[in-house]
């Protein structure tokens, strides 16, 4: 009985596991960071797109699923993040070449779309999915970095991610991928782009510093040349002071070395002042001395002298005073003598010259009978030999006129001659002219007495030396007169005037 | 599965504008996840942080307008 109530019992028991065992190899569960692909046998679960086309296989997320071996198969496709690392060489905005090593975080995206497009191409190669997205960034890094500075790069980071978005995400959107994050981590600079950058900050630093220390190194060497101006003013003062002391203590030292020579001094002071006066009394005295024997005498003596003196001067006096006298009357004696002499004279002169005029007289009457008989002889003799010498100057004629010819010529050799003597010795050469002439110029003067028959003379004595000046300066008028033709340079003094009053 | 993107509130967290690929912060799905975005209307602007509704999307790709929150 109880065998027979085990079977149906045991057969129950066998069937659930079976059961159990069939369902368990056939449910499959998504874990959280996977999708389920079930392709197969198509069922109403079966993903479409937008457009309504199927996708011919069914996407299961976050939980399970009945599949059913044989018709339908599962493949899982991790959603985990993924990352790239990249190191790419390129250029950057400004065209300087930098080696960006950056990594980019990336994920297949949650949606269906996404998961279809990333099944679709990584199903059976996800281990490789690095290799690929990793060759597709580098193309994009490099576009990225060439449209970015380098400043850019490192301070803007949200323009780094939109760059980002911009060059990489459509088409990553066609892998299905989306991009969590792109990290640039290094950027190796040869050409020294960034130092240089940093250079003028870390200068202006570097300046700061120095500054601050070089301030901080002058307040402290203030500090301390401060301080030792303290000290030294301090010194100062003590060492003044010290000495002040010291002076006075000299001071008193000396005062008291010196008050035995004080002591000394002012006693031999006494005894000199007594010499002194011992000295001025004898020089008195000997004043005195001198006084009574010396000058007292000599004060008599002077007085004498001076009496004696004046009574030579006296003496002398009276002398001259009767020479004066003396003197004075032989003066008048000698003009009376000199005065009675000049009158005796003068008569004398007086009577010589009456009977010179007299004498005179009587010669020219003589000289006009004797003048007018030779006249008389002459102008016959002229005229006989007139006649006579007419023949014989016209035969003479011509002779003479080779002989005027030659004689000229002597004659302007003599003229040059003259002329020449006249410009360096003009005196001389008048003065012989005119002493050629002079027998004519005696002539002349002499001619003026020839008409005379009388010559009265009305002031006696004088009147005839009045007469006999007047010819003689008339010839003497004639003779400055010549002598003034020749030497023109001389002022002439003397008009050429002849006598005119001599006519009765 | 599929959740409709439609009149989804979104945050900007990348700027968005014309000429430019943005990003906004989408809460889907239990968690959020960034799509790139595009202004509906070109000449609008959104900076970061700013509330947009989603009004249409291809794939990862959606266009927003301003919300009016």
């Amino acid at each position: 009985l109880s065998s027979a109530l085990y079977i149906p019992l045991i057969g129950i028991a066998v069937f659930i596991i079976v059961v159990v065992v069939v369902f368990k190899s056939m449910w499959r569960v998504a874990q959280p960071n996977e999708a389920m692909i079930i392709s197969g046998l198509r069922d109403r679960g079966t993903a479409t797109d937008t457009a309504g086309d199927s996708m011919g296989f069914r996407i299961v997320t976050g939980k399970g699923k009945l599949v059913i071996p044989g018709v339908q198969v599962v493949r899982r496709l991790s959603l985990d993040l993924h990352q790239a690392d990249l190191f790419v060489e390129c250029v950057t905005h400004q065209g300087i070449p930098v080696q960006v090593k950056g990594t980019v975080i990336y994920k297949i995206g949650d949606d269906n779309q996404s998961i279809t497009n990333a099944a679709r191409r990584f199903l059976d190669q996800q281990d490789q999915m690095d290799q690929r997205v990793h060759n597709v960034f580098a193309g994009h890094l490099r576009s990225i970095v060439g449209s970015m500075t380098v400043e850019n790069m490192i301070q803007d980071r949200e323009l780094l991610t939109s760059k980002t978005r911009e060059s990489s995400g459509d088409e990553m959107g066609k892998l299905g991928l989306i991009i969590d994050s792109l990290q640039i981590q290094e950027i190796d600079d040869p050409t020294g782009y960034i130092e240089n950058l940093a250079k003028p900050h870390n200068a202006v630093i570097a300046s700061n510093a120095r500054i601050a220390a070089a301030e901080a190194d002058r307040l402290a060497t203030e500090a301390e040349q401060t301080a030792d101006a303290l000290m030294g003013q301090s010194r100062r003062d003590t060492a003044i002071k010290m000495a002040g002391f010291q002076a006075e203590q000299d001071a008193a030292t000396s005062q008291a070395k010196q008050a035995g020579p004080l002591a000394e001094a002012t006693a031999r002071q006494a005894v000199v002042d007594q010499e002194t006066e011992a000295a001025r009394r004898e020089a008195a005295r000997q004043e005195q001395i001198l006084l009574a024997t010396v000058v007292r005498p000599a004060e008599a003596q002077r007085d004498a002298d001076v009496a004696s003196a004046q009574a030579e001067s006296r003496v002398a006096v009276l002398k001259a005073e009767g020479e004066a006298r003396r003197v004075e009357l032989e003066a008048g004696a000698a003009a009376k003598r000199v005065e009675l002499a000049a009158g005796a004279e003068a008569k004398r002169v007086e009577l010589a010259a009456a009977a010179s005029a007299k004498s005179v007289e009587l010669e020219a009457g003589a000289a006009a009978k004797r003048i007018e008989l030779v006249a008389t002889a002459e102008a016959n003799s002229t005229r006989f030999h007139g006649e006579a010498e007419a023949d014989a100057k016209q035969r003479v004629g011509e002779a003479e006129g080779v002989a005027i010819k030659a004689r000229g010529l002597a004659e302007a050799q003599a003229i040059d001659a003259r002329a020449k003597a006249l410009a360096t010795n003009p005196e001389a050469v008048a003065m012989q002219a005119l002493a050629e002439q002079w027998p004519e110029v005696v002539k002349a003067a002499a001619s003026a007495f020839d008409h005379i028959d009388n010559f009265t003379v009305l002031n006696g004595a004088e009147g005839v030396n009045e007469a006999m000046m007047k010819v003689v300066g008339s010839s003497m008028a004639s003779f400055q007169f010549v002598r003034g033709l020749f030497v023109p340079k001389e002022a002439p003094s003397v008009a050429p005037s002849t006598t005119e009053s001599d006519a009765p | 599965l599929s959740e409709s993107l439609y009149g989804r509130l979104a945050r900007v967290s990348g700027r968005v504008a014309a000429g430019t690929v943005g990003e906004v912060t989408i809460s889907i799905r239990g968690g959020t996840e960034a799509y790139l975005a595009h202004p509906a209307d070109s000449n609008e602007t959104f900076s970061v942080g700013t509330w947009v509704v989603i009004t249409a999307h291809s794939g990862r790709t959606v266009f927003v307008a301003a919300a009016d929150l």
